[in-house]
């Protein structure tokens, strides 16, 4: 029988998704919704901020929704595209690896785009309608924004596979891969002028939230070729350990005997 | 590292399994009962080696259809998730298809099938026509050779009215079938199964096992099935290994096991009139008795056939009787006795 090797089966898992995910019609809607919802409520705190405050450290209400667009795009992209980047530790502790395994496909792939999750798309949309009411919609900018996108996609992907990888070693940490997802979310939306010394090396290594949120949106505030040079060498650099953590980890795989179904 | 197995010329035709001294164990911590246990396994745990399987050594050809039983905990599930590529082994050789399975897993995917009776791979909220589709890439076939396949495996497996039907929906025989349609859409050269009748119902266990003996004599599909129901294997095997506490206890075939173990005769008799019977003869052991009838046990080397017979007839007007063998399961539970291993140990 002659087979395709290619990526091709990574488009029919992002379509099985879909179609799981809206066999039930209203609690799809009101997820989609639900999150856009939420993201509004929580940006409410910064209106109400910065009406107080014209800028905290350089940064306007403007550079705020940038942000937000930037953080709530590319946490959605990554959650749609590898919706499992934040569930490793559960499926390894579990013993659900067995199933990627037992297939003839490269297992972290696999895993990764075997999960989509529907709230996040709600994250997506939100992400484009704030950069769209931030204004200054030009062409260039639109790509610098979706570059931006993509990059943070890549960086909160590689970070929690990162994170999740722990669990080879630690056996279980689903809840630790649970608070650092929290961490990064959390310190990914301040602006990025607030924090220096100790607290910025810190926010570029161990919790890499600077990559996601203010790196991307400072070289969407001032485009040069140096910032996006460090956010490319930073994402491929935290892509390579996740990628080595995780191959290093999956020998020490001991399966298990629970009954998982799949969603 | 042992020695590699040595190999006969033209054995890479034939053989499609090859095992030799294969051991692996579990890191497992072990704690005292209770909180003052838990706090004490918090501070100072305390961690300790489990043998799974021990120095495990087999060959299987191609096209055979070769029944690994054990009960729970035996290594079975260990052994063929080894031989999937699932786990690395400790110690020890093998190699399925010519692929050493954890070495070049992705290839030797592609020439297997394998279930897992415990982990489903369908998607639990779609259609299985859906998780058919999605098969058919991660094989990397195309959508018209999917498309035929799926058709042929529907006839086969007697899918049509399931094809459309929510998983969720679906009866756990009903599943199992597609689950088991779902692993041969790839047409591979050998079938991994572990343990694929858990939890059916007989008529569903026997509907899975029509199917696969149809595949395996259709398409010559080699299979290895794990399975602690004795029955799967005597329907589907011709070559049975036993394995108990992770060491190989018996590895031959069908006929063979019978042979060796089935040293005794069941007799079922009914009479006519009511009454209280004995058979006192030597070598003869009373199974059950009632009003109407019984059920003995004797081994024909040492009592006649028609010695028990007319023992049985002297003690009234028999109605109905029948003489069989003892079913595979008392034969494996005597192998286990043999061997000094208690069979609930898991």
């Amino acid at each position: 029988m002659e087979r395709k090797r290619g990526l091709g089966f990574v488009g029919a898992l992002w379509r099985v998704n879909l179609l799981s995910a809206m066999e039930y019609r209203v609690p799809f809607i009101m997820q989609l919704g639900g999150m856009m919802l939420n993201n509004v409520i929580y940006f409410a705190f910064w209106v109400l901020f910065f009406d107080r405050f014209e800028e905290v450290q350089g940064w306007t209400l403007r550079d705020m929704m940038l942000l937000f667009a930037v953080v709530a795009s590319g946490l959605g992209l990554a959650m749609m595209l590898f919706g499992n980047c934040r569930a490793i530790a559960r499926i390894v502790a579990a013993g659900d690896l067995d199933r990627y395994l037992a297939l003839p496909r490269p297992v972290l792939l696999h895993v990764l785009a075997s999960r989509s999750s529907v709230p996040s798309m709600g994250d997506f949309v939100f992400g484009l309608i704030w950069f769209v009411l931030a204004g200054d919609v030009t062409a260039a900018h639109a790509l610098r924004f979706l570059l931006a996108v993509v990059l943070s996609a890549c960086t909160f992907t590689a970070s929690l596979v990162l994170a999740n990888s722990l669990v080879f070693w630690l056996r279980r940490s689903e809840l630790l891969a649970d608070h650092f997802l929290n961490a990064m979310i959390t310190f990914s939306l301040y602006p990025g002028t607030l924090f220096n010394g100790a607290a910025r090396v810190f926010l570029f290594t161990v919790v890499p939230a600077g990559l996601t949120g203010a790196l991307p949106v400072e070289m969407l505030r001032d485009f040069d070729a140096a910032t996006l040079g460090w956010l490319c060498a930073g994402t491929a650099v935290l892509a390579a350990f996740a990628l080595l953590a995780f191959q290093i980890g999956l020998r020490r795989y001991e399966s298990g005997s629970a009954i998982v179904v799949r969603i | 590292m042992p020695a590699p197995i040595s190999r006969r010329k033209g054995e890479e035709q034939v053989v499609s399994i090859r095992v030799h001294q294969l051991t692996k164990s579990f890191r497992t911590r072990s704690k005292q009962e209770g909180l003052t246990g838990s706090w004490r396994a918090l501070w100072k745990p305390e961690w300790r080696q489990v043998p799974a399987i021990r120095d495990i050594s087999f060959l299987m050809e191609r096209g055979e259809a070769l029944g690994f039983i054990g009960p729970n905990g035996a290594g079975k599930s260990t052994t063929i998730k080894i031989l999937c590529g699932i786990l690395h082994p400790d110690a020890g050789t093998a190699e399925v298809l010519g692929h050493v399975p954890w070495q070049d897993r992705q290839q030797l995917c592609y020439e297997i099938g394998s279930v897992f009776g415990q982990r489903p791979q369908l998607w639990y909220h779609l259609p299985p026509v859906d998780s058919f589709h999605v098969y058919g890439a991660i094989y990397g076939l195309d959508r018209d050779a999917t498309r035929r396949r799926v058709d042929f495996l529907v006839d086969v497996f007697e899918l049509q009215h399931l094809l459309h039907t929510p998983v969720r929906k679906l009866s756990l025989g009903q599943r199992m079938r597609c689950e088991v349609a779902v692993s041969l859409l790839h047409a591979p050269k050998l079938l991994l199964l572990d343990e694929p009748s858990i939890g059916l119902d007989i008529v569903a266990k026997q509907r899975i096992r029509d199917t696969i003996r149809y595949m395996r004599d259709e398409e010559g599909v080699g299979v290895l099935l794990t399975s602690h129901d004795a029955g799967d294997i005597e329907a589907l095997c011709n070559r049975v290994i036993v394995i108990s506490d992770g060491q190989l206890i018996f590895d031959d075939t069908m006929d063979e096991l019978k042979r060796r173990h089935l040293t005794a005769k069941q007799v079922n008799v009914r009479y006519l009139e009511e009454g209280e019977r004995s058979l006192p003869m030597a070598g003869v052991e009373t199974v059950a008795a009632g009003r109407y009838g019984m059920q003995i046990r004797f081994d024909p080397r040492t009592v006649g056939v028609d010695a028990v017979i007319s023992g049985l007839h002297g003690l009234g007007s028999m109605v109905d009787i029948t003489i069989s063998d003892p079913d595979l399961e008392d034969i494996i539970g005597t192998i286990y006795a043999e061997n000094a291993l208690d069979p609930d140990a898991a």
